[in-house]
């Protein structure tokens, strides 16, 4: 039994599972909201139920009074929900958010590309348009396997039905061992979506920085032929790596996009490239590629940043390091059961 | 014809922006360098305070409503507390001279941190720091008065506390954490911020706060552990306010972060130093442990305080090194504190003891490379001294740190059978120190520890006898002048528990409270 949770003011409704406290839900879910004690002593997650039941947990009595509780309030951490509830809480309100409910798309695989020797690009013709925002994701589900998995969106919002979705090979992963081998053109397949908050902050109309590396390519690419699509001019790098030349997707296309727009640049960076070949692009990591192309001042900008773990955590410091700071730097992260054990940053909300 | 337009809710961040921004102004008439003159001279540079992020969204009117009902349920606690003779119920009458550590060393600084906050909090020409300032500063002025209050029942009854204030500006001791706090409030501003929002509230809150709440829990002590509830809703507002103000420093300027590495640097070890008082409550004064302080400082300190440095790195901020030595003095530093104060009990407002057998197996389970050979054979030789009825008090006084005002009673990183002592020659005089850090710190701005009151210093001056003192008749007794000074009484409020009127009354107390007698 679940039960569901709207969080105002993004308006965003989330499944919360009877024995989850909101905190929880919320969290895994990549929303946060302010914590601190997450055992209902310091109220540094109070928040305001505005419509629906909740069990108030074990919230002390001093973090939650009795006025308040009368007043509808409730602490986040120890709240469990009595029936579907909404609640409002302080978080920043991104007016470049786009609420989007999400919704099933059956489709028909209509292609498959190999992009590289680990990478396939799948298309799927949708029966129906998804409506979504550059950099969100959607989840893919096998039915045959009884599993889903996630997959950021490769293809700009205006492509209509046929979605592209970037897929490397995990060596003895399920899901992608199944998605490389088994599906092929004309097989059916539904995916639900769109999820995630990683998008373009264009109301903050300053120049964009996206850092990719990996298969983490997709939603950058996304957003950035988004961007060129609708006209910006603001100024708009894509540092890319991958380890070699052959694993460099889509480098034929950026480089013809940065032939034609003169506000985009595209940096691309190998990291085990042989010495031997004729790459005359960077060699070494994104984060040292960025450091070198914008000489170590990254003020006045947003970060994008998609990718393995090693790479954003690299990324974030060399971000900070030269003085772009959290609250210009957006990363895609996926939260599961394991991350939400793992040790919270005491210092950081969001990266 | 004009549309009405519907007009999006406020989310609550919105909200709390529109109804507290732009409540200042800018000055027309008067400079700002004149208004905020504190601003500068520190070399912290801020480019816009509209960059301060408030982390908690508090009105005024709110506080007073939310905090009035607090104190109502903490009063309620306490008032039940003391009408069912409470005080009883503790584990052991041992527990109370923690009671009497925490009124005289720790209360006190809760009114100077009120004063502090409050000083800081007209500094700053940012609205929202000024705000979280004075909330700050008014949580710390009730955090002193409810503490009082909680310990005033004891008072009633146990010897030591009745001028507990009186006691914090003289006392030998006392001038650890009173001169601690001194440094911090005469200290600019932004340092005040970091060594007390930050390093202290943030930092090292949780060795202070965590020991003594969770101690009065385990012992009993239920006045002093509400006391800690009530408060903790406060603490966790202090945390966030000391991370947001590190953050918006390190934020504006790349030109700040050596300075507030250095503050980290001294304040870290500075409240450490402080904590030492802390370290020995948990291993020797609680009759019934919580943890070992060694235990504690590894869960709070090298734990949790590891993540947030690793987070910190990327403003390019370094662990402290003093943390290298800390960890080396984590087997030491309780009982070489104890040590010293079994020995000086004669000059103290509480009592002290040697562990009895079970304390000592717990000890030596809790520090297996440090105890039973270094610090069990001598407190076994006083302990045996003391039933020949030669309990050692030392008379002579010892030689302090300039900087932490500690006796020189540390010994080297490393090797604990060597005190460590360090030395400065600055302009005529000659300067002592407990080790490389607090003689850094002297180093960095000589000319403000210079001036520090050294309580030793002052007894041998003759400025720590009553007025109308005359130390040069027959048979003067320095040691019955200064207690007198101090306004404790020798016999009643210092020497050892074991023969002391608390521990007579106590057992007389309980004995009528559970026996037919």
């Amino acid at each position: 039994m679940s039960y569901e949770l709207t969080i105002e003011p993004i308006g965003q409704t989330i499944e919360v599972e009877d024995d989850q406290t909101i905190l929880d839900a919320a969290l895994r879910a990549g929303i946060w909201l302010p914590h601190a004690c997450c055992h209902g002593l310091c109220a540094t997650c109070k928040v305001i139920v505005t419509d629906g039941e909740v069990d108030h947990g074990d919230a002390s009595s001093f973090a939650l009074m009795d006025f308040e509780r009368d007043e509808g309030k409730t602490l986040a951490c120890c709240a469990r929900l009595q029936s579907d509830v909404t609640i409002e809480a302080e978080i920043d309100e991104e007016p470049d958010a786009e609420s989007i409910p999400v919704r099933d798309f059956p489709g028909t695989v209509s292609r498959i590309v190999t992009l590289t020797p680990t990478i396939k690009a799948i298309f799927v013709e949708l029966d129906e348009a998804i409506h979504f925002q550059a950099g969100q994701y959607v989840n893919v589900h096998i039915p045959s396997l009884g599993i889903s998995r996630a997959f950021s969106l490769a293809n700009v919002p205006s492509t209509g039905r046929e979605i592209e979705l970037n897929i490397r090979i995990v060596p003895g992963g399920t899901g992608t061992t199944y998605l490389h081998e088994q599906l092929k053109a004309g097989d059916r397949i539904t995916i639900s979506g769109p999820y995630g908050r990683f998008f373009v902050r264009k109301s903050a109309a300053t120049g964009s920085i996206f850092m990719a590396g990996g298969s983490g390519l997709s939603s950058p690419r996304s957003m950035i032929l988004d961007l060129l699509e609708e006209g910006s001019t603001l100024p708009i790098t894509l540092v890319y790596g991958q380890r070699t030349r052959d694993e460099l997707y889509y480098h034929d296309e950026f480089v013809a996009l940065a032939e034609k727009h003169p506000n985009f640049t595209y940096v691309p960076a190998l990291s085990n490239e042989p010495d031997s070949s004729d790459w005359d692009g960077f060699r070494g990591y994104v984060h040292d590629a960025a450091k070198a192309h914008f000489d170590n001042d990254f003020r006045d900008h947003k970060a994008y940043l998609c990718g393995p773990p090693v790479m954003i955590d690299a990324c974030i410091t060399t971000l900070m390091q030269g003085r772009l700071f959290e609250n210009d730097i957006y990363t895609e992260k996926f939260f599961s059961a394991a991350d939400a054990q793992q040790v919270r940053s005491p210092l950081f909300k969001r990266v | 014809m004009d549309m009405q337009v519907a007009k999006k809710k406020l989310g609550l961040k919105e909200r709390y922006a529109v109804m507290t921004r732009g409540l200042d102004w800018t000055p027309s008439y008067q400079k700002m360098e004149d208004i905020y003159p504190y601003m500068a001279y520190e070399g912290i540079k801020i480019h816009d305070w509209d960059k301060w992020e408030d982390p908690f969204r508090l009105t005024m009117d709110a506080y007073w409503k939310y905090q009035s009902e607090k104190e109502r349920k903490l009063y309620s606690v306490l008032d039940a507390y003391i009408q069912s003779n409470g005080h009883l119920n503790v584990t052991d009458a041992r527990y109370l001279n923690t009671v009497k550590l925490f009124v005289s060393g720790i209360s006190p600084l809760e009114y100077v941190a009120h004063r502090g906050f409050a000083h800081a909090g007209r500094q700053f020409p940012g609205p929202g720091p000024r705000v979280a300032c004075l909330m700050q500063s008014l949580d710390e002025i009730r955090h002193a008065q409810t503490q009082i209050h909680a310990v005033s029942n004891y008072n009633k009854y146990y010897n030591g506390m009745h001028d507990f204030h009186h006691a914090h500006d003289r006392v030998w001791f006392l001038s650890v954490p009173k001169s601690f706090f001194d440094d911090a409030i005469t200290a600019g501003p932004f340092e005040f911020m970091v060594a007390i929002g930050f390093s202290f509230e943030y930092v090292l809150t949780n060795l202070l706060f965590v020991p003594f709440v969770s101690g009065a829990a385990y012992n009993g002590d239920m006045g002093t552990m509400t006391f800690g509830f009530s408060a903790q809703s406060d603490e966790a507002r202090h945390m966030t306010l000391g991370l947001e103000v590190i953050k918006f420093i390190l934020q504006q300027d790349p030109a700040n972060v050596p300075i507030v590495q250095r503050w980290i640097d001294k304040w870290t070890w500075r409240g450490y130093r402080v904590l030492t008082l802390v370290a020995m409550m948990m291993d020797y004064m609680l009759p019934k442990r919580t943890m070992s302080w060694k235990e504690a400082w590894e869960v709070y300190f090298e734990q949790n305080g590891g993540a947030l440095f690793k987070d910190l790195a990327r403003y390019g901020i370094t662990i402290p090194k003093c943390t290298e030595h800390i960890a080396l003095e984590k087997d030491h530093l309780s009982h070489q504190a104890w040590g010293t104060f079994y020995n000086y009990a004669a000059a103290t407002n509480f009592h002290t003891w040697m562990p009895d057998a079970d304390e000592m197996e717990w000890l030596s389970a809790k520090y297996p490379e440090s105890y039973d050979k270094y610090y069990r054979p001598r407190m076994e030789f006083w302990r045996e001294e003391a039933a020949k009825g030669n309990r050692f008090y030392n008379k002579t006084l010892p030689m302090l740190c300039q900087t932490c005002q500690i006796p020189l009673v540390f010994t080297e990183p490393g090797d604990p059978t060597k005190i460590c002592y360090r030395e400065v020659d600055y302009k005529e005089d000659k300067y002592h120190f407990c080790s490389d850090h607090c003689k850094k710190i002297f180093e960095d701005e000589p000319e403000k520890y210079v001036q520090a009151w050294m309580p030793v210093h002052q007894i041998y001056q003759g400025n720590c006898f009553p007025e109308g003192t005359d130390p040069t008749v027959e048979g003067f007794d320095p040691l019955a002048a200064v207690m007198k000074y101090y306004h404790l009484e020798f016999g009643r409020d210092n020497l050892d528990f074991e023969g002391s009127e608390d521990q007579k009354n106590f057992a007389e107390w309980r004995g009528q409270a559970t026996k037919n007698a």
